[in-house]
C-alpha cells in the first residue's frame, strides 16, 4: 500500500539511536568520558556511573570492541592504574546519538503540545 | 511536558559541557594568513595615503579600522561556515564561546581608541601599541579552546605592543609598527593552526 504522506516516511525511524550507546550504563560511561577528555580512572568512572567493577568492565569491553573508548593500563605511585578515554570515533558517534536523542524529545514535546491544544479545542470551557 | 523540556535542557547542558572541553577549530589557517596579508597591504597604503600620520590621525584610524573590519568580517564568515563542518551539532555553542572570549578585547580596543583620540589626542600615538596589547589579551583568553602553541602568538602581540609603546611619539604610528606585528603575528597564528590541524587529521 502506498503511503499517504511520502514525505513523512521514516520520520520517526531515529536510526541515529546507536544500540551500543543506548544502553543506560554505557550512556553514563560515555557521557562521563566525553565531559572529561583527558580520561578518567577506572575507580572514578565506577563512582560517577554507580556501577560495580564487573559491570563497568563488561560495558567498557563492549565500548572498546567498538573502538569508542581506549583503555590505558599504567602505574601511579607504584600502583597499577587503568585510565579510560573516549576516542575520536566514540566522540563523533556520541554527538550523533545526542543529536538524534534531542530530535526524539523535540518530536515528543511537539506531539504533546499538539495533543494539549486539541484537548483545549474540544473542551473550550475547561481551557 | 515539563519532563520533556527538562530532558531538552539536560541535552543542551551535556552539549555545553562537551563544547567547553572541545578545541575550537573554526578559525581557518588560510583565512588568518589572509588577514596578515591585509595588514601588509594596509601598511603599503599608509605609506602613500597617510604620509604624516601624526597630522592625519583621522586617515590613519580609517585605514586601520577598515582593515580590522574587513579581517573580522572575513574571519567571522569563515568561522561560521567552517564550524558548521567541523563541529556540526555543536557549532552554535562553539561559535558563541569563541565570540564571548574575544569580544571583550574588541570592545575594549574600540572604547580605548575613542577615548584616546577624542579626549587626549596628544596620547593617540599609543593607539597601535595598545591595540596589540589588547589583541594579545584576546588571544590569551581564547587559549583554552585553541591549540597550546597559540600562547606564543599572544606573547608575540604583547611583546610587539610593548615595544611599540616603548618607541614613543610619531614613530609608533609608522606603517611598520602595525605591519610587522599584525602581518607576522597572523602568519604565526595561521602556521600554528595549520600544523595542529594536520596533526589531528582535520581539514586545513
Amino acid at each position: 500500500m502506498k503511503s499517504k504522506t511520502p514525505t513523512n516516511e521514516g520520520r520517526f525511524a531515529y536510526e541515529g539511536l546507536d544500540r551500543v550507546i543506548h544502553e543506560r550504563a554505557r550512556l553514563s560511561v560515555l557521557t562521563s568520558l566525553i565531559t572529561h577528555p583527558k580520561g578518567l580512572t577506572f575507580n572514578e568512572l565506577k563512582q560517577l556511573c554507580s556501577l560495580t567493577d564487573g559491570n563497568l568492565s563488561r560495558h567498557l569491553s563492549v565500548l572498546e570492541k567498538d573502538a569508542m573508548v581506549e583503555i590505558l593500563k599504567g602505574h601511579d605511585r607504584n600502583r597499577p592504574q587503568t585510565v579510560c578515554r573516549i576516542t575520536a570515533a566514540g566522540r563523533k558517534r556520541y554527538l550523533e546519538y545526542l543529536e538524534t536523542l534531542e530530535q526524539v524529545v523535540r518530536d515528543a514535546a511537539k506531539g504533546a503540545e499538539e495533543a494539549a491544544a486539541l484537548v483545549r479545542h474540544l473542551n473550550p470551557s475547561r481551557a | 511536558m515539563d519532563d520533556l523540556h527538562k530532558a531538552l535542557g539536560d541535552i543542551s547542558s551535556i552539549r555545553r559541557q562537551v563544547a567547553r572541553s572541545t578545541e575550537f577549530r573554526g578559525y581557518g589557517p588560510a583565512t588568518l594568513a589572509a588577514t596578515g596579508v591585509f595588514a601588509l597591504a594596509a601598511a603599503g597604503v599608509q605609506t602613500v595615503w597617510v604620509q604624516n600620520p601624526s597630522l592625519q590621525l583621522g586617515r590613519y584610524l580609517t585605514l586601520w579600522i577598515a582593515t580590522a573590519v574587513l579581517s573580522a568580517t572575513l574571519t567571522g564568515v569563515q568561522m561560521y561556515t567552517r564550524s558548521r563542518r567541523m563541529h556540526s551539532s555543536m557549532s552554535d555553542e562553539m561559535i558563541r564561546m569563541a565570540v564571548e572570549q574575544f569580544l571583550p578585547a574588541v570592545g575594549a580596543g574600540l572604547l580605548l581608541t575613542i577615548v584616546l583620540t577624542q579626549a587626549t589626542p596628544a596620547a593617540a600615538w599609543m593607539v597601535p601599541g595598545l591595540w596589540q596589547v589588547i589583541f594579545s589579551l584576546g588571544i590569551f583568553s581564547s587559549c583554552r579552546f585553541l591549540p597550546r602553541p597559540i600562547f606564543a602568538a599572544g606573547a608575540w602581540y604583547l611583546l610587539t605592543g610593548l615595544c611599540c609603546i616603548g618607541l614613543g611619539g610619531g614613530r609608533s604610528l609608522s606603517p611598520w609598527a602595525m605591519a610587522i606585528p599584525f602581518g607576522a603575528g597572523q602568519f604565526l597564528v595561521a602556521g600554528i593552526l595549520f600544523f595542529s590541524a594536520k596533526e589531528s587529521g582535520d581539514e586545513v
